[in-house]
């Protein structure tokens, strides 16, 4: 898997400049680092049900997936073992631990990148995805995890599970709807 | 206890997938499979009868998501549970002869701690609830499978074992690399299973059998119990948003046969598998006999340990470290962090201690006047949340040791038995019950005997006792005790005497903590590194030591090379590439920090305001080395240097030309040299540094590296700071901060859904202690938020910590 480095950067909060000799080559340390823990697994399905997780009485939700005929509810994650490792840095090293999180960050939102193409290939002729949308957005409660994960079997089939306040762990993991709508040609 | 299910010379046959044959039937997703054993038991017993009308010895009871932590629906867990297991047996008595009906215990679908925020005791009593229904309803065994958690599984196996007599047999989960969600290989999984004593163990679902070949090759050189396997009928495809399987019975069949070849006895088939692959299974093997392993002459003599997911072999004829330094005796930092619980120090110590060289880490918590089976349990749980490797649980407290050995992920080094009755029989049954390997130390009633013949003759005692609880030669590791040599002449001598006759007469591993050979004699770590080669010469498999001290490092590399252990010198090539004639240290110095090596900026004259303002740590602390050897003052090196530097960075991250990394880099590379500074400080007690602070994540949120950052940054500027972790209770914080009266408390918090327990967290401070404040911050919060939930501060950011803090402690660095 790859990690771009101008994502690693704008999730150091960078704006923009470049990090700097010294900067550089702990990131380079940290990303190598991060390869070697880091195990992708996601889960994705389709329903016809749009709000088969709930959230028709969203109003943001019901907004977004407004032309929506479909959906696909996914579940992605870099794994338990990338959280050891930022536990493990954050013990001796809160400027790596910094880093690492930010690697983290951006591995698995190129993780999840990377899912949506390959769902996207799988769409019937005509059809189009909306864009990601995750419980806790606008007024679609963070409750509306639960279902989701039942859904997907998540802990499962990814090893992803939510805790009593409802964050998922490992931490660097995503779950989203994405509607499918029919294609409208210009 | 078997019940003669897992007999000898026989295969068992396990039925096929639960899950994927409800679907077919029409269970939907997210429905609920256990609620059928009400509402639909018709399908529920058909599907078991199929099963056992294909040849299957033992079905599973539909009851996978039966416990309290996963079962969510509105019928009773009770009634799901009796039914699921009364129509197993109903298709049992239809089908006639020997057949068994399993409990079918899976995962609680939640991550336990440190991983996530399951406590294992809450995972514990949901299967132990699960366990105890299942037993009532009569079942004839427990299954647990599908465990994607080393730690997860070790509950599920206490909770079977002790709320049922019931056999156990317990199966994971592999990913196609082999390993558990959680890291653990099989060689892990197997070693904690064998010490908890189930009665048989295994892999299931994950992948098809010809992907499992590999896995149960390797089981079957490291276990002795029988061997099943439950693999899917393929890999899941996806089609038309459908999950499949695709692998028919003839081929699941035959690949089946080769698992049984490489050792596997007890067979069947999980997800996507069907009556047909069972059937075909049954009638491809029900003529074999147990396969060319059997259960038979397999003797387990290898002496392991493991954490949730490493294994380290302890063995006579090579040797491993175990890392000394987190045992407070005679260390004051230590003994004080314990008694602040002062976490963060004491993970420092375990990451320094790994990423140095050890093998093991041993755990002693030991301070007069603290509650030790409290602190024991803790540690062991904070340290396992840092580092994979095995711990060693040193206590003389058999209270502090069932409990942590108990909490301990993986199996464990327990630091020790000794000859003594009340020891033996103290702690041998504790090792037997939990699994792990126990040090045996060679005194008894009348102290240590002063000949190598007396300690062997205790050892031989020692084992004897244990082999009545069940442990075998193999569970111990002797240690023959090293006493000073300024105290008797003659204490080496008996000690490699004792060492190698341990390993001759007894076939046993041995240990040792090398470093009391010194006791009362000047330049110790020149005398500990002599004596320590000639220990491993003498065959020490374990050598109890300081794995900073770049002296012992440098014997143990040696010792390895030279006999051969270290394959082509690899590991001493590493460690030594950047060695010249002059490099005193070389261990210290390559391990300093990833970035070292620019040493034409350590000549110039602000040298160490350059290494501090780039974040060079190496650097930093290399000039603030040169600086003490020039004769600088440390005070002034501090005063005119390194408080300067560090200012210049913290206000351009304030005016927003340095940025949060470069920031944090600054303040380590500050740290680096305050450390070496300090060194040679006259001693001073803590009056003179302000603080304390107190600073934790609060209950609910998992998230600390904002927390962190503001750590680091308050230490390096200064301050003393208590740290708590992530996930506190608003009680320990409360409690920490009125025993070691802190003024000011900082809690952070990343979720709006965690931000309730900071409010709660705020209101108990300010209940109970009046004068002290508290700060706050994280991403979902502002000062109005803050100043709403009744915070005294609002910390924007680190360095609005680090001002806030300032005011309240005005006094000077250091």
């Amino acid at each position: 898997m790859t990690i771009d480095e101008r994502e690693i950067c704008r999730y150091l909060r960078l704006q923009g400049r470049a990090p700097g000799e010294a900067l550089e080559e702990r990131i380079k340390a940290m990303r190598e680092a991060a390869l070697k823990a880091i195990r992708p697994a996601r889960v994705w399905r389709r329903f016809d049900d749009p709000f088969v997780a709930g959230g028709a009485d969203s109003e943001t939700l019901r907004k977004h997936l407004a032309e929506c005929h479909a959906a696909y509810l996914v579940c992605t994650t870099i794994g338990a073992e990338f959280d050891t490792l930022q536990r493990r840095t954050a013990a001796t090293s809160p400027a790596d631990a910094f880093v690492l999180q930010a690697i983290g960050a951006a591995a698995i939102e190129e993780w999840t990148d990377e899912t949506e193409r390959e769902i996207r290939r799988e769409l019937k002729e005509g059809e189009t995805l909306v864009s990601r949308y995750s419980p806790g957005y606008g007024d679609w409660p963070l409750e509306a995890q639960r279902r989701l994960f039942e859904l997907l079997d998540a802990p499962r089939k990814v090893g992803v599970s939510l805790t009593d306040s409802l964050l998922m762990v490992p931490s660097k993991s995503v779950s989203a709807i994405i509607g499918v709508k029919t294609e409208v040609s210009q | 206890m078997t019940n003669g299910i897992f007999r000898k010379g026989r295969l068992v046959f396990l039925d096929g997938g639960m899950g994927t044959q409800l679907q077919e039937r029409g269970l939907k997703p997210g429905e609920t499979p256990e609620l059928w054993n009400l509402s639909r038991p018709d399908d529920i017993r058909a599907v078991h009868s199929a099963y056992l009308a294909a040849g299957a010895d033992i079905v599973y009871a539909n009851t996978f998501g039966a416990n309290a932590a996963k079962y969510h629906a509105d019928a009773p867990l009770a009634d799901v549970v009796s039914a699921g297991v009364a129509l197993a047996r109903e298709a049992v008595h239809a089908a006639g002869g020997k057949r068994f009906v399993a409990l079918d215990v899976g995962p609680t679908g939640r991550l336990l701690k440190p991983a996530g925020d399951f406590e294992f005791d809450a995972a514990y009593d949901a299967f132990a609830e699960e366990v105890r229904l299942g037993a009532e309803a009569g079942a004839d065994l427990v299954v647990i499978e599908t465990m994607g958690d080393a730690y997860e599984l070790k509950a599920a196996v206490l909770a079977a074992k002790e709320n049922s007599s019931l056999p156990v047999l317990a199966t994971v989960a592999l990913g196609e690399d082999g390993k558990l969600l959680t890291g653990a290989d099989v060689e892990c999984v197997a070693a904690i299973l064998e010490g908890l004593h189930v009665d048989a163990l295994g892999l299931n679902c994950g992948f098809g059998p010809d992907k499992m070949l590999p896995f149960v090759k390797r089981l079957a050189a490291v276990t002795s119990l029988p061997i099943a396997v439950k693999p899917n009928a393929g890999l899941p495809k996806v089609e038309g948003g459908k999950t499949i399987f695709t692998v028919e019975p003839d081929e699941f069949a035959a690949d089946v046969i080769e698992l049984v070849k490489a050792g596997a006895s007890i067979v069947g088939g999980c997800c996507g598998t069907t009556p047909a692959h069972i059937r075909k299974v049954v009638e491809s093997l029900g003529e074999w006999g147990t396969g060319e392993r059997g259960n038979s002459s397999f003797t387990h003599s290898r002496t392991v340990v493991c954490s949730g997911s490493r294994v380290v072999e302890i063995s006579t004829d090579d040797t491993i470290i175990i890392g000394e330094r987190i045992n407070p005796t005679g260390k004051k930092k230590l003994k004080a962090a314990l008694s602040e619980g002062d976490v963060a120090y004491v993970l420092r110590e375990a990451v320094s201690q790994a990423e140095a060289g050890a093998h093991v880490l041993d755990v002693n918590v030991g301070v007069p006047g603290l509650d030790e089976p409290t602190l024991l349990d803790s540690t062991i749980q904070a340290v396992q949340s840092v580092t994979a490797l095995p711990l060693q649980i040193d206590t003389s407290d058999p209270k502090a040791l069932e409990r942590a050995l108990r909490h301990y992920n993986g199996k464990a080094l327990v630091n020790s038995v000794n000859g003594k009755e009340e020891s033996m029989s103290a702690v041998l049954p504790l090792v037997a019950k939990y699994g792990g390997a126990v040090v045996a130390l060679t005194l008894d009633e009348n102290g240590i005997p002063p000949t190598a013949e007396g300690r062997l003759a205790i050892a031989k005692r020692i084992l004897a006792r244990g082999a009545e609880y069940g442990l075998k030669p193999s569970d111990f590791v002797v240690d023959v005790l090293c006493l000073a040599v300024s105290a008797d002449a003659n204490s080496a001598n008996v000690i490699l005497e004792a060492l190698r006759r341990v390993r001759d007469e007894l076939g046993c591993c041995t240990c040792l903590g090398v470093s009391n050979i010194s006791f009362g004699l000047p330049a110790r770590p020149l005398l500990n590194a002599s004596f320590y080669t000639m220990a491993l010469g003498a065959g020490l498999s374990a050598g109890i030591v300081n794995p900073l001290a770049a002296d012992m490092m440098t014997a143990y590399r040696a010792y390895r090379a030279l006999i051969g252990k270290d394959r082509t010198c690899g590991e001493w090539i590493d460690s030594f590439k950047d060695w010249t004639a002059d490099s005193r240290q070389p261990l210290a110095a390559s391990r300093q920090s990833p970035v070292a090596g620019r040493q034409s900026e350590t000549d110039s004259p602000d040298s160490l305001s350059a290494a501090i303002r780039h974040g060079l740590k190496a650097d930093a602390a290399a000039a603030a080395r040169q600086e003490l050897a020039r004769g600088v003052v440390p005070i002034d090196i501090i005063d005119a240097e390194i408080v300067p530097a560090l200012e210049i960075v913290g206000r351009g991250f304030e005016s927003g030309s340095v940025f949060l990394p470069q920031l944090l880099m600054a303040a380590e590379a500050a740290g680096a040299a305050f450390d070496v500074v300090r060194a040679a400080l006259p001693q001073r007690d803590g009056a003179s540094v302000r603080g304390p602070i107190v600073v934790a994540t609060v209950k609910g949120d998992i998230h600390d590296i904002g927390k962190n950052i503001c750590r680091a940054l308050l230490e390096n500027y200064g301050f003393k700071v208590i740290d708590l972790g992530r996930d506190v209770p608003p009680e320990r914080i409360v409690e920490t901060a009125r025993r070691e009266k802190a003024r000011l408390i900082g809690l952070s918090a990343l979720m709006t859904t965690t931000v309730c327990f900071m409010e709660e967290t705020v209101k108990l401070v300010h209940e109970n202690l009046p004068d002290c404040k508290v700060t706050v911050g994280g991403a979902v919060l502002t000062a109005d938020y803050a100043a709403k939930i009744g915070a005294d501060h609002y910390s924007k950011d680190a360095m609005g910590l680090v001002r806030y803090a300032e005011t309240m402690f005005p006094a000077k660095m250091v």
